[in-house]
């Protein structure tokens, strides 16, 4: 069984919140990030107890992406001068990470 | 001094010195028992009441979010179709009270060790450990009940407490307390380490991480809100909707340390003193004694602290 890398998960939420309220950011770009925190953390209590069949490729593909992501937020200068990719790379975690809760074996 | 004088005095000394070192003996568990009995069961209070609270915690989330927002009306289900955490709770009501239970178990065993190192009543002690005996096994069956696709983490509660109770239940005083209570500590002290290492997985990959986010959230939209309505506050309005900012940054720091796993590695650094304490050979027990009394006052000090942070995570 395999699960989610709900740690890097957590840290891209945090980063999602902390730019939520980034004065480098303007109020819809805030706001975009505000909601998708929301939705990243209410798919993070879903996937903390979820466990997977080895080798599911979904969810390898998934802590692929959260490590990139969670790179990519981690280095604000990046961040912030390409808001548009790191809020369409958001939206895109969120869309995959919501997809996997179909496909999950069990929860804990 | 004639030949009977020093045989009765030799016969005094060995009963003066018997008496001795059974009450060194009985004293030497007594303190270090009835301390370990009562931190566990602050030590399991703190944390019952944590894990207790985990759902109304959510709701509380959910609901903030709803004050902040008035486009956003109160639901159990969402548009998507999942449940809000008011139509369902994020955390399994049964599986919450499995571990409130497998920690109450751990308090049962921390009580019979006092009772080990203390009762002078061995035929109460013998009727009262078949009677817990016969309590602590429904609690294998919850577990059983849980075990499977509706809670995997279980199956790791079942076999320590199957073990657990089976010592304790046969726990019962004889008038070698020494190796009594080694005996007791010996059986049961893999269990309880499991416990509480399952406890502890718990607070780590879980609970943590469900803390975490949500202070996260909570902070970040009530910084949201404050922007978005500013305008339209008078100053004590605005005073009121600050502290509640600082009051989020707050709980937010304390989550971040994460004071229920904290608590739990002292509760087990502890017992492993304990378990030192009661296993080592003679020579070693005075200076095992030393580190067990140690290790209690650790622990004491980080119940007082870890348990204010703690509160601040109950809702």
């Amino acid at each position: 069984m395999i699960k989610v890398d709900t740690t890097t998960l957590s840290s891209i939420i945090s980063q999602c919140f902390a730019y939520s309220s980034d004065g480098r950011l303007s109020a819809d770009q805030q706001a975009t990030l505000l909601a998708d925190g929301k939705r990243l953390r209410g798919l993070l209590l879903n996937l903390l107890s979820a466990q997977f069949d080895g080798g599911t490729q979904a969810v390898l593909a998934a802590n692929k992406q959260l490590t990139t992501i969670n790179t990519e937020l981690a280095n604000s200068a990046t961040a912030l001068a390409n808001t548009a990719k790191t809020l369409n790379d958001v939206a895109s975690l969120v869309g995959n990470l919501d997809k996997l809760l179909n496909v999950t074996k069990s929860f804990v | 001094m004639n030949m009977p004088s020093l045989l009765r005095l030799h016969a005094s000394a060995v009963v003066a010195l018997s008496v001795i070192l059974s009450g060194c003996t009985a004293n030497r568990y007594e303190a270090p028992a009835s301390s370990f009995r009562d931190k566990t069961q602050q030590t399991i209070n703190v944390l019952g009441s944590f894990y207790s609270s985990r759902n109304s915690y959510e709701i509380d989330v959910y609901l903030q979010s709803i004050a902040a927002d008035s486009s956003l009306p109160v639901q159990t289900v969402d548009s998507k179709g999942v449940p809000t955490p008011l139509g369902k709770p994020v955390f399994s009501p049964a599986s919450i009270k499995a571990r409130l239970d497998a920690l109450n178990v751990v308090g049962i065993y921390a009580n019979r060790l006092y009772d080990l190192a203390n009762t002078s009543a061995p035929s109460k002690f013998q009727s009262a450990a078949t009677t817990l005996g016969q309590n602590l096994s429904s609690l294998d069956k919850t577990f059983q009940t849980l075990q499977g696709a509706s809670d995997p983490t279980a199956n790791k509660y079942i076999g320590p407490i199957s073990s657990l109770v089976g010592t304790i239940g046969e726990m019962y005083l004889d008038r070698k307390r020494d190796e009594l209570v080694t005996k007791a500590v010996t059986e049961g002290a893999p269990q309880v380490e499991v416990i509480l290492s399952q406890v502890r997985d718990d607070m780590d990959k879980i609970f943590s991480l469900e803390i975490i986010s949500g202070s996260n959230e909570k902070l970040a939209t009530l910084i949201f809100a404050y922007n978005n309505d500013r305008t339209k506050l008078n100053y004590e309005q605005r005073m009121v909707r600050l502290s509640e900012i600082k009051a989020a940054a707050n709980e937010l720091a304390a989550s971040v340390g994460s004071a229920p796993t904290a608590l739990v590695t002292s509760m087990m650094d502890a017992h492993k003193a304990l378990v030192l304490e009661a296993t080592s050979p003679a020579k070693s027990k005075i200076n095992n004694l030393a580190a067990l009394n140690s290790a209690l006052e650790q622990w004491t000090a980080q119940i007082q602290s870890l348990s204010t942070e703690i509160k601040t995570l109950i809702h």
